[in-house]
């Protein structure tokens, strides 16, 4: 018999391996290229320091992780994954073997797997075995966040780091002496993503009204009361503002000079970030106001119709239960809200930048994994109540219910940013209410061996690629296309020189086909690639 | 811990509740989807059947139209998938999936697995003049100098006459006497996201505005109508904001 403590791991390994396996099919997205290549050059800085092949130095680490330019080696973002990617790339591809790509997203998919984990661990703590199981089931079957696990990017990683903080500060409510896993889990999300930033937002509240439960337990007045409010554990308090940002500055050479500037930097890039084009319910939005329901929507387009009807009842049996809830001075079903909250809200203020969609909120969907696992197992053992065969009843139950998360996740791979949830009638249906199609070029990758195809036997046929243009070297690379078939180059002049053309279909790349129409003499693509009929790239040959 | 009585109902009517959503979910995803090659080209051999030089081919809804051009592209000429609007064609052959036709009675009509094939039937409009053909002989005062296009306005292509208005650019062209209708909008989705101003476009005749549109950058191809007698008519484009890339199509209709 397993014990049940164990059941976490398995599901966390299974996830890892099933991400793993998913990345396979998975194109190559734009912003990945630049991670894969920078990761690479950061995982060799922090070799040669540990080899001694070269010290500390100003000039090093500028070269490295900085510059002058606001874009200069991706300096805009933290490098933890970035640096996991490189390190992946050497040891996994270089030394066992493993093909690079795989490598590069290695850490990403372990991140996917820990994140299950601690789900598992928490509900497990909290609210029991089951729903663990079906949590922890409902976070690794979520169609957008598997393909995002698939990248080797930074949002899911940050969800599981903004959801290990989480954790790790309502573990260290219980009083412990040395709360110092708060501070490394928040260092580590700081060092993951500007998201992180969010968390003290959540947290804050959390402690002040952790602080009130525990000041009314203790029956305090007046000038104890307050104390007990703020200073009830200290520590964390502590540990997130002193071990979180050491933690961030430990991993990033880039704030070990000049800090205070580079610190800004990094904020002023995130603070004024260029609006991407971006398509909802029918509009192309590109500059503020956006319209404050875009979370909402797309979140009730993009997670599976139960996982979002369970965690509805999960909330209500919250609130219903909220006087017998377990852990009562610690409330963790609020703690889990205030941690959506803090992780969506910004996205209802209608300035902030929609662009990535799902991808930027995605920290809120522990908190609707763990909601529908409560709300699930409760009507489970509501259905199973008057019987005697309770676990078959329950085990139904519960088998039906996530095997609707798990057709949506197959369904949506490997072009899930296309997928929409049954609720909005598939890709089809989101392609109808006018949601955004895709970004950053990873579709590029299915209209591969269409193209391959057509590579000549002799001589080259420059291919105008588009969106995937950052990905051709290394897709020429992987051997996915002959190198008779060279990237022709960008926008007009690429189009000219090109014999071949692909587009990418987002509503602001319509000027693709417009261009390439005009220099082809044609408006017929000879074939387009289609996501459950969606079509997703579409591709062209010089008459 | 059990719960009370009604709490479990509330359960149980929860769980059948979840139970139906999963079922639904499971069954829905498995066939959602679109019709496939096969259902188009069967679709398509319909069309090409019937197809006479002239006619307007068009898809719906405006996303499966890659699919579309990928099976019928041959008969649609770039200025055709560009045009002004639909007025001057006779005879239309809308191919649709998932409901997305016009409301409107066709002449024909077939479904294929799901790909809806219509041809409508129209007195299409005489056209007496397209200012766009009188490119080379426009009167053109002002500093930036107009150019024939096929641009992006409004997400979609339209073959369109082109101009940067960094001051007021005056286009005079002599016309015959009729309804002049047309169409401006913004081209360039980036130039229209850096800068939000809309510009404007205002028809003179013996120096008196009788058409005046001033698309801005959500607008799209926005259309414009006026009777005119025969003579000079003049085009004025205008823009407050630098950069604003006024992009416009008219013809004289009778």
């Amino acid at each position: 018999m397993i014990p049940k403590r164990s059941v976490g791991l398995i599901l966390a390994v299974i996830t890892t391996m099933l991400v793993v396996a998913n990345q396979q099919e998975v194109g190559l997205a734009r912003d990945e290229i630049v991670y894969m290549q920078n990761g690479m050059r950061y995982a060799d800085w922090w070799i040669g320091l540990v080899k001694l092949e070269h010290g500390i130095s100003k000039q090093s680490i500028t070269r490295t992780f900085g510059g002058p330019g606001a874009t200069d080696n991706n300096r805009e973002h933290p490098p933890l994954m970035k640096t996991l990617f490189g390190l992946s790339q050497r040891l996994a591809h270089e030394k066992l073997g493993v093909d690079e790509v795989t490598a590069f997203r290695l850490p990403s998919a372990v991140m996917q797997g820990v994140l299950v984990l601690l789900v598992f661990s928490m509900v497990f703590a909290l609210w029991g075995f089951l729903e663990a199981v079906i949590a922890s089931l409902l976070i690794a079957f979520l169609p957008r966040a598997m393909f995002h696990a698939s990248l080797a990017c930074f949002d899911a990683p940050i969800m599981t780091l903004w959801f290990a903080t989480v954790y790790a500060y309502w573990r260290c409510l219980d009083g412990r002496k040395w709360p110092w896993q708060a501070g490394v889990a928040f260092g580590l999300a700081l060092a993951t993503k500007h998201n992180a930033l969010l968390l003290p937002f959540a947290l804050g509240v959390h402690y002040l009204v952790a602080g009130v439960l525990s000041a009314r337990a203790k029956q305090l007045r007046a000038g104890a009361f307050a104390r007990e409010v703020l200073l009830h554990r200290w520590r964390i308090i502590v540990s997130l503002a002193v071990v979180g940002p050491a933690t961030l500055f430990v991993l990033w050479p880039w704030l070990w000079f000049d800090t205070y500037a580079h610190l800004k930097q990094w904020l002023v890039f995130h603070l004024t970030h260029v609006h991407y084009n971006f398509e909802y319910l029918g509009m192309n939005w590109n500059a503020p106001r956006f319209p404050w329901h875009v979370a909402l929507v797309t979140t009730l387009f993009t997670v599976p119709v139960v996982t979002l009807a369970g965690s509805a009842v999960g909330a209500g049996v919250w609130i219903a239960k909220r006087r017998e809830s377990p852990d009562r001075l610690r409330a963790p079903a609020l703690l889990l809200a205030l941690s959506a909250a803090a992780s969506v809200g910004p996205f209802f203020l209608g300035t902030t930048p929609i662009f990535g969609a799902e991808k930027h909120w995605m920290p809120a969907l522990p908190t609707l994994c763990i909601a529908a696992g409560v709300g699930i197992a409760w009507c489970a053992r509501g259905l199973a109540s008057r019987s005697r065969h309770r676990t078959p009843i329950i085990a139904t139950f519960a088998s039906v219910v996530v095997l609707a998360a798990v057709v949506e996740t197959a369904t949506a791979q490997p072009y899930a940013l296309t997928w929409y949830n049954a609720l909005a009638g598939g890709a089809p249906g989101g392609a109808d209410h006018g949601m955004n199609r895709q970004f950053w070029g990873v579709a590029a990758r299915g209209a591969l061996p269409v193209l391959a195809r057509l590579a000549p036997a002799n001589g080259t046929a420059p291919v105008y690629s588009h969106d995937a243009s950052p990905a051709w070297g290394f897709y020429q690379k992987l051997g996915l296309l002959p190198k008779s078939l060279p990237d022709a180059g960008h926008e007009e002049a690429g189009i000219a020189r090109s014999k071949l053309a692909i587009v990418i279909h987002e509503r602001h790349f319509n000027r693709h086909d417009y261009l390439i129409w005009k220099s082809y003499g044609t408006v017929q693509p000879i074939y387009v690639v289609r996501a459950n009929g969606v079509p997703i790239v579409s591709i062209y040959r010089r008459p | 811990m059990s719960d009370p009585p009604a709490r479990s109902l509330v359960a149980v009517a929860c769980a059948v509740l979840l139970l139906g959503i999963a079922l639904w979910e499971i069954v829905a995803t498995r066939l959602a989807g679109a019709p496939d090659d096969d259902a188009w080209q069967r679709a398509a051999a319909i069309v090409r059947e019937g197809y006479q030089p002239g006619d307007l081919i068009v898809f719906a809804p405006s996303w499966v139209d890659p699919t579309g051009r990928m099976h019928l592209g041959d008969l649609i000429p770039i200025d055709m998938a560009a045009r002004m609007d639909d007025a001057r064609y006779a005879r239309i052959w809308e191919l649709s999936i998932r409901g997305a036709q016009r409301d409107e009675r066709p002449a024909f009509e077939r479904d294929v697995d799901g790909v809806l094939v219509r041809r409508y039937e129209h007195t299409p409009a005489k056209v007496l003049a397209d200012v766009r053909d009188l490119v080379p002989s426009l009167r053109v005062e002002g500093a930036a100098r107009p150019s024939l296009e096929l641009a992006e306005v409004g997400f979609e292509p339209h073959r369109c006459i082109q101009v940067v208005p960094t001051s007021p650019v005056r286009m005079t062209v002599a016309l015959p006497a009729g309804t002049l209708v047309g169409y401006a909008g913004l081209a360039d989705v980036f130039t229209r996201r850096d800068i939000r101003a809309p510009a404007t476009l205002d028809v003179e005749v013996a120096g008196k505005v009788v058409a005046s549109i001033s698309p801005g950058v959500d607008d799209g191809w926005v259309r414009f109508e006026t009777k005119i007698p025969a003579g000079d008519v003049t085009f004025v484009a205008r823009a407050a904001a630098p950069n604003r890339l006024l992009c416009f199509a008219a013809e004289v209709r009778e």
